[in-house]
């Protein structure tokens, strides 16, 4: 449960939502950060490194793409790998968003917690 | 069919007739006058003569007692000469002539000639005929003293056909004026009642022929006579029920142009502009919709005689453009959908061009353009598109919870009571929030539909405004939003709909709570005036701009200002929150500056 620790920054405007994942992916064994806007999450990127971010897609201040785009635009974060989180099932051009925001893996909610927290782990593994 | 000359024939024909008659009758009028002098100098010839043979006996008789016949033969050539006597002769006793007009004769016997013997008294007459010629040979006889001496013998020409003829011309001019005149007058007369008699004689006998009734073509005639002003007047009455007349012809035209203003009148009452061009392109009809859609700018003028293309105002290498000039498009329907702004309004125009095809023509002879303005449709195209994504939103964020939360439950071991009972509880609270949702959303299609129905009881509404006051506040508290409450120290009983009127001030309180910042205020006040209760919610939100504010309460409208679209709504809340007060026959109403914030006032009444 320890072997694969890391820094995880969680941007989720839904509380309930943010909490539930902080408690899985710190039961996982993750150090966990929580943001509650992109703005919020843009300065815990630029004050920490973090090793994965979860990000909403729909946040107030600034958006999961918005964020994206700064992160990737800034030398330090560009290589952190991002897992989306949405609500939005038609609008989602997971290729697009792969290609410009290096977004790998989206999620659509509902999703299940548990194979987020897969998600999480085999990408850390892969860095390590 | 009926030429000049067929005019003239029968003038012709009715003339030659005409002074046949003339002929005949003036004819028979100088073979009576001639007749009539014939006879009439006839006999004055012979009672004239009769006596100047008289005398000349008388004095030949003289002369021959007194000259012994010496001077007879003078004597006789001057009685030959005064009465242009064919022979004068006289004959002596014993039958030989003593003088002649033909001097050889003399002294030779008399010549005796045949014929009918006349007699007045002692002078008798032979009528005998030479040839041609008819004479009378007169004699008398010469007595001197009691005894007869000898003959006097005169050949006269009888009075002949000839000789009245010569009489009748003398006198012709006069005789022949009165019946010239009745000739004149006669010719006058018939020309002005056969020509046009004659010139519809001649159509009617063209109507005998005609192989069909069909190939005549019967016609007025230009004369005044009364017979003519009839005929005129039949042949109008004919032509009005042929030509625009018959029934059946009057009413096939009264009803072409009533169908070809009916068509003009339908087409101009489309909501659809529709114009025809032909095939160069030019505008040969437009209704007035079109020009309603298209002439904004009038000074464009009319459409007619446009190219369609150019009053589209299609930039030059539009997709659009491209289609309509096309030839490989000319056989088929094109349809585009072109946007432009006109006096600062973003229109969409949804265009599709047919061909007009000819019967048996390949290429169109034109086109068929209808032009609709679908500008609201798309709007409202918009407007719901923005709610499916709300909405997807809003059911899928309380669904992720419970899914998270419900799962973690389930698949996680070892979590603490508190922990579990803190996760039901959201699982809860999310649920909550999916089930209001969803009652918003079958309130608005029931809105929709006109079936959205009051159930009224008495309401204690200061308990239904602790139970509102209690949906918002856990909202406000996290977005440490102070609110001030201002309740009515009574309350009176209402007759209201709890559930609704419930929905409908959470979403008002809600909608504050939404939109303002973190640490901003909200204020709730509750006044009852004259029977009438009267709710402010005023908040330091964001607030609504000018232009958006009148449509805040139409369904499924968001804000586009980005600090509204940031929250999650679907677009309903206000819209129901005001149909629910009208039903109650209140009134809900805005007022907002943007940045400043909003205040919606409710009234309703209490009866």
């Amino acid at each position: 449960m320890n072997e694969a620790p890391g820094n995880i920054l969680i941007a989720e405007d839904n509380a309930a939502l943010a909490s539930v994942m902080r408690f899985n992916l710190e039961r996982a064994g993750f150090r966990v950060t929580v943001a509650r806007s992109g703005r919020e999450a843009w300065e815990q990127v630029c004050s920490r490194s973090f090793d994965l971010i979860l990000t909403d897609e729909q946040m107030p201040e600034m958006g999961g793409r918005e964020f994206c785009k700064q992160l990737r635009s800034r030398t330090e974060s560009c290589q952190i790998p991002v897992i989306m989180l949405t609500a939005k099932a038609l609008e989602i051009d997971t290729e697009q968003l792969r290609e410009e925001l290096g977004i790998e893996t989206v999620f659509v909610k509902p999703f299940s917690p548990r194979e987020v927290i897969r998600a999480v782990q085999n990408r850390l593994a892969a860095t390590c | 069919m009926l030429g000049r000359s067929a005019h003239w024939e029968v003038p012709r024909r009715v003339v030659v007739y005409y002074l046949l008659f003339c002929t005949i009758v003036l004819g028979w009028l100088l073979a009576s006058a001639v007749i009539v002098s014939q006879a009439s100098m006839r006999h004055n010839h012979e009672a004239a003569f009769l006596s100047y043979l008289g005398r000349a006996a008388a004095e030949t008789t003289i002369s021959y007692l007194e000259t012994e016949g010496t001077d007879l033969q003078k004597l006789v050539e001057r009685f030959a000469r005064e009465q242009s006597l064919l022979y004068c002769a006289v004959v002596s006793p014993e039958g030989n002539y003593v003088a002649h007009t033909v001097r050889q004769r003399v002294g030779k016997p008399k010549t005796e000639p045949t014929g009918q013997h006349l007699r007045w008294g002692t002078v008798d007459a032979v009528r005998c005929r030479t040839g041609t010629n008819v004479f009378r040979e007169y004699r008398t006889p010469l007595e001197a003293g009691g005894r007869t001496v000898g003959t006097l013998l005169m050949g006269v020409r009888e009075v002949g056909w000839w000789s009245a003829l010569r009489l009748t011309a003398e006198h012709a001019p006069l005789a022949l004026a009165g019946p010239g005149l009745f000739v004149l007058v006669g010719a006058v007369v018939l020309s002005r009642v056969v020509r046009p008699m004659a010139a519809i004689d001649a159509q009617l006998r063209d109507a005998a022929i005609a192989p069909t009734l069909a190939d005549t073509r019967l016609q007025t005639v230009k004369y005044r006579t009364p017979s003519a002003l009839g005929w005129n007047r039949l042949i109008r009455h004919f032509e009005e029920e042929s030509q625009g007349g018959s029934l059946d012809h009057r009413l096939n035209q009264a009803l072409q142009s009533l169908r070809r203003d009916k068509v003009d009148e339908v087409l101009n009452s489309l909501a659809d502009g529709v114009a025809v061009t032909d095939a160069e392109g030019r505008v040969t009809f437009a209704n007035q919709a079109l020009e309603a859609i298209l002439a904004s700018d009038a000074a464009a003028g009319s459409l007619v005689g446009a190219a369609m293309e150019d009053r589209l105002g299609l930039p030059a290498q539009s997709p659009a453009l491209r289609q309509f000039l096309d030839p490989a498009l000319h056989q088929r329907l094109v349809v585009q959908e072109i946007s432009w702004e006109r006096e600062g309004v973003q229109q969409t125009l949804r265009l599709a061009r047919s061909p007009i095809r000819s019967t048996g023509q390949n290429h169109p002879g034109g086109f068929v353009w209808s032009v609709r303005d679908v500008t609201q449709q798309r709007l409202a195209e918009k407007m719901r598109n923005q709610f499916l994504d709300s909405a997807t939103h809003e059911l899928r964020t309380p669904l992720a919870n419970i899914r998270a939360y419900a799962e973690t439950l389930s698949l996680s071991d070892l979590i603490e009571v508190e922990r579990q009972k803190e996760f039901c509880n959201t699982i809860n609270m999310e649920a909550t929030r999916l089930s209001r949702f969803i009652d918003d959303l079958l309130s608005v299609s029931s809105m929709e539909m006109g079936a959205l129905s009051l159930t009224r009881q008495d309401v204690d509404l200061e308990r239904l405004f602790r139970e509102v006051v209690s949906k918002v506040k856990p909202q406000m508290d996290q977005k440490r939003i102070s609110f001030h409450c201002v309740l009515p120290e009574k309350f009176p009983a209402m007759p209201a709909d709890k559930d609704k009127l419930t929905v409908a001030l959470v979403n008002l309180l809600g909608n504050a709570a939404k939109y303002t910042p973190d640490g901003g205020r909200v204020g709730l006040k509750v006044k009852v005036i004259d029977r009438r209760l009267f709710v402010d919610v005023e908040d330091t939100g964001v607030g609504i701009s000018e232009d958006e504010l009148p449509r805040v309460f139409d369904k499924f409208f968001r804000s586009a200002d980005p600090q509204v679209r940031e929250q999650t709504g679907s677009g309903l809340g206000l819209t129901l929150a005001q149909e629910v007060i009208r039903l109650h026959g209140g009134e809900l109403i805005v007022e907002s500056q943007l940045g400043v914030g909003s205040k919606f006032t409710a009234m309703v009444p209490l009866d």
